[in-house]
This record gives C-alpha cells, structure tokens and sequence, in this order.
C-alpha cells in the first residue's frame, strides 16, 4: 500500500519538474528553431502550436552565413573576437591579481587586514552598473574611451573573486606552508609548486565568474565604446536590435551563437561554479 | 641581512594586496567620490562650476524623476518577493531525492547563463502582440492576445517574467545549498514529533534558512534594482513611462540629453541606496568574520 503510494507521488513530481523544464526550455528552442528559419517565417507557425512552431519547415542557415560574412555594420566575428579577448584577458589577469589578495588575506597578518577586507566586500556588495556613468566620467578624462583597456581593467578586482580565494587559501593546511618555509621557498614557488594544484576547483569557479561577467556585461561597453570594431556581442545584437528591428533572423543568429558559449560552459563546469558561488550565502 | 629580510616578509602582504587594491581604488572607490562631486557640479556646457544642490533640488521637483522613483520602487516591490518564492519553489522540488534530479537542476539553472541582452531580445519576440509565442500559448487555453510591452498596464509585468525567467535559477541554488545544510535528522525529529510537513516547513525549514534567506533577499534586490538592458531594448522606459527604471533614467540623462552630472546625481541617490542596502549585508555577514 505505502509502495504504491510513493511511486504514484514520484510519478506526479517526474510530471511537475517535467512541466517546469519545458516552460525554462521553451524560449530557448524557440530562438534556436528561429534563427534557422527564413526571416518571413520567425512567427508564421506561432499560432496555432504544433511541432512547427518548435521547428523549422524550411530548415535555413541563411542567417548564420550573413551575420558571419556580413558587416551590419557591425561585423559579427569581429565582435566575437572582442568579447573572447576581454574575456580571456579579464580571467587570467583577474585569476592572479585576486587569488594574491586572497592570499594575503588568509596566510597573514598584518595592520589595517580588516579595514582592507571590509573594503573588499563592500566592493563587490556596490555592484557595476550603479558606478558606470561616474566611471565613464573618469574614463573619458583618462582617454580611454573606444579601447580594450576600458573594458578589461574594471572587471579585474573582483571582490567576489578575492572572497572565494580567501577561504580556499584558509582551509589549506598550514604545515604545508610552514614545511615549504623551512625549506626556503619563496612566497610565489609555494603559491605555484603546493597551492595551485589543490585549487582547481576555486579556480576554475573564479574563472566562469569572471568570464560570465565580461562576456555578459552590456551596460559598460554600451558607453564606454562606440567604435563599430571594438563592439560586443552583447552590444552588437542590440545594435541591430535597435537599428534593424525586423531582421529577426539575424539577431536571433547573433543571439543564440553569443547564448551558446556560456551555456556549454556551464553544462560542462556547472559542479564548480555551483559549489564555489553557494557557499557563499551560507558563510 | 636578517633586518631585510623581515621587513620583506612584514611587507609581502602589502605587495600582494597592491595590483588588487590600485585597481579597486580607481575603478570602483573613485568612481564613487567622482559621483558625489559631479552631482554637485553644472554640466560641462554650463562652465562645470560648484552649484550645491541644484541638480537633486531640480530631480525631486521632476515628475519624471518621481515617476521613475515610484516604477522602480512598485518594480521591486513585486518582482523580489516573486522572484523568492518561485526559486524556493524551485529550490524545494530539486531538492527531492529522486533518480535523475540532477538534471532537472541542471535545466532551471540553464537561463542563468544566458544574457540579458539576449533574454531581452528572445522574450521581446516572444511577447510580440502579433504572433508571438506568448500568445499562442495563452490561446490554447482560451485566452484573448494580449497587448504586452506595448501596454502601459502589462509592460512592467511582462518584464517581471522575462528577468525572472533568467533569474530564479540563480536564487535556487543559494536556498538549495541552504537546504542540503540542514541535518536529515533534524526533519525527521521534528516528523516524529508530529509535525506535518507544512509545519516542518514554516517552524523548522524557514528558521534555519534565515541566513541564506536574508542574503538572497538582499542580493536580489541588488540586481534588479539596477536593471538596465531590456528598458533600454524593449520599452525605451515606455509606454507612458510605467517601464521608466531610475536606472535607464539615469542612462537617459547622461547619453540622450547629454547631462552626465544630473545622471551623477541621479547615481548617487541609486548609490546611497545600494549601499544601505549593501550595509544590511554586511551585517548579516559580520558574524562571519569572527569565526575566522
């Protein structure tokens, strides 16, 4: 009697937590099955639903071929380019400069330690955007509006970043430390030799942080560059959002193509990046 | 010799501290101080000279402004408790213990890696009055077209979807952390002792979650109250400003009317917001630090 009962009860959760993935999936199969679609098509199957509205009858590549070959004016690949340069750029500088904090932070002691760390949290407690006009003040007076740098440096401390790195570094123990000390080590051996090796997993997490930070950021490079060369994917499908509202293919295309890097990021370091960021509210 | 050599090591720290710390202070500290003392300033073709409190006495006497300030607060009003209840939902249901669950994590996280360019540019299509999705759907059930973005009474509301759509997955790992933190044996004492599972929840669940529930609350609320990028992509603050967020009438200032020290102080009242907000944090975190 209670045998059944429980499997009837775990067929109407497989049925609710079903229903609930369809209704997350669904925009994006329905993206994915538009951008292959000839432009005259995006809402011709709509309504009524059927499998035509999930996919596509005459099956294109049209506009993934124009928005590759294309400058409209902004040139696609070009934007790509500049959002994995940032990106990359932001990580493996943002990876050093954060996790040298965080050692700080965890491995000594030293004056002023929590003035300097509070200072870290509320860093990253004041998010970005709120400071985004008064820095592009300050960007403009320092003439780097329309350049790499203005995207790159204020993305790399990272007060998140330093506070994941903090703990890790906390929790390694100390005789692995002290027995490197004795031998004579400096500071960056031990840090390359002993501490990077165990810290896969935060890195890998600070990582995805950074990248996701950059890779998704719209706000900043929005102002910060008006050159069509140094644009965004982000940027650039708005640009053709606004200035070709009905090539719906086409921002589709850019859309999906700029949706699938960090989404197949995440499906593969998911466990990382889930770990890393939930221990966060619990401490 | 042995002098040098500790006064390197007393020294390391500061050095470690230094590339982080130079770029904190130039691109996140001093951009704060630029806010403040450009909100106090005349813009640029109006000689940029000392004019106190001009441009906050010129925003609190601006309908504009107040409209905006009332949209963001009735904004946030709705979308964080709705937001909090849907990823505790969510949280609740993908902390079953059953085969496969994994992937339905997996699934709701999805959107998350998603951009809000990109969700803005999807459901902005989605939501088209004339044959898109949203519609077709509620016309299976019977429902008339819906006017959407395009109506001055749906348009903060179908906004509300579409970020939450992206957003919920990201809450529902922090509560679900939460959850998978307390004891089984605490559910089953609390089970033997009688209580249902309602009472279990409300009594047991909710007590021992305070701590993740404040910080969801509070950086949820951070979030959205800076949302940007579909205002600016699907609405341009309309119809009849019901979508006008402070922040794309901050953006309006400086960019469309070319008056980046009203959009400074327009900044600064957003950031004296966000830092109480951030102080209600930081409290939560204090007890943190001691156990360190």
């Amino acid at each position: 009697m209670r045998e059944t009962r429980n499997i009837f009860v775990t067929i109407i959760y497989y049925i609710l937590l079903s229903a609930i993935a369809i209704a997350f999936l669904i925009p994006l199969i329905w993206g994915i099955s538009g951008s292959f679609r000839p432009r005259d098509e995006i809402f011709k199957y709509s309504s009524p639903i059927s499998w035509r509205t999930f996919i596509p009858t005459n099956f294109t590549v049209e506009a993934y071929k124009r928005i590759f070959t294309e400058r409209i004016p902004v040139f696609y690949p070009r934007s790509l380019f500049n959002s994995l340069f940032i990106s990359f750029m932001t990580v493996i500088i943002g990876l050093i400069i954060n996790s040298l904090a965080g050692f700080a932070f965890a491995r000594y002691n030293f004056k002023g330690k929590n003035f300097l760390f509070a200072l870290v949290i509320f860093s990253f407690m004041i998010p970005f955007e709120v400071i985004a006009i008064p820095l592009y003040i300050l960007v403009k007076s320092w003439n780097l509006i329309d350049t790499y740098s203005a995207l790159v440096l204020p993305a790399l401390a990272n007060g998140l970043a330093v506070f994941l790195f903090k703990q890790f570094f906390e929790e390694i123990p100390s005789s692995l430390f002290d027995a490197a000390r004795i031998d004579g080590a400096p500071v960056l051996t031990i840090l390359a030799k002993i501490v990077f090796p165990l810290s896969i997993p935060v890195t890998i997490c600070v990582s995805l942080l950074l990248f996701l930070g950059q890779w998704d950021s719209f706000f900043w490079p929005l102002i910060a560059v008006t050159k069509n060369d140094l644009t965004v994917v982000q940027v650039a499908v708005s640009r053709w959002w606004g200035q070709y509202g009905v090539e719906w293919n086409l921002i589709l295309a850019g859309s999906m193509f700029a949706a699938a890097i960090p989404v197949f990021l995440f499906l593969f370091f998911q466990k990382y990046y889930v770990q890393g960021i939930a221990g966060t509210g619990l401490k | 010799m042995i002098c040098k050599c500790k006064l390197l090591s007393k020294a390391t720290p500061y050095v470690l501290l230094v590339p982080c710390f130079v770029l904190l202070f130039f691109f996140k500290f001093l951009p704060i101080i630029t806010s403040f003392y450009e909100s106090f300033h005349a813009p640029a073709y109006l000689g940029h000279r000392f004019i106190g409190l001009s441009n906050y006495i010129d925003l609190f006497t601006d309908s504009v402004f107040w409209n905006s300030f009332k949209v963001t607060l009735l904004f946030n009003l709705i979308v964080n408790p709705f937001q909090i209840v849907i990823s505790f939902i969510l949280a609740l249901l993908v902390n079953l213990k059953i085969k496969g669950i994994w992937f339905f994590r997996g699934i709701y996280f999805l959107p998350v890696a998603v951009s809000m360019t990109v969700t803005s540019v999807l459901w902005g299509l989605m939501f088209n009055p004339q044959g898109g999705l949203i519609n077709a759907i509620l016309n299976v059930f019977g429902i008339p077209a819906q006017p959407f973005l395009t109506s001055p009474k749906q348009a903060l509301f179908s906004i509300i979807i579409m970020i939450s759509w992206k957003g919920v997955g990201y809450w529902m790992i922090f509560l679900l952390a939460g959850l998978q933190n307390i004891p089984q044996e605490v559910n089953e004492a609390s089970l033997i002792d009688g209580a249902n599972p309602i009472q279990n929840f409300f009594y047991i669940t909710i007590p021992l979650l305070k701590r993740v529930i404040t910080f969801v609350v509070v950086a949820d609320t951070v979030t959205n109250f800076l949302l940007f990028a579909p205002i600016y992509l699907l609405t341009k603050g309309g119809p009849a400003g019901s979508t006008n967020l402070l922040m794309y009438e901050a953006y309006n200032n400086a960019f469309v009317y070319a008056n980046l020290n009203r959009a400074a102080a327009i900044t600064t009242i957003l950031l004296i917001i966000a830092s109480i907000i951030a102080a209600l944090e930081f409290r939560m975190f204090k007890p943190g630090f001691e156990e360190y």
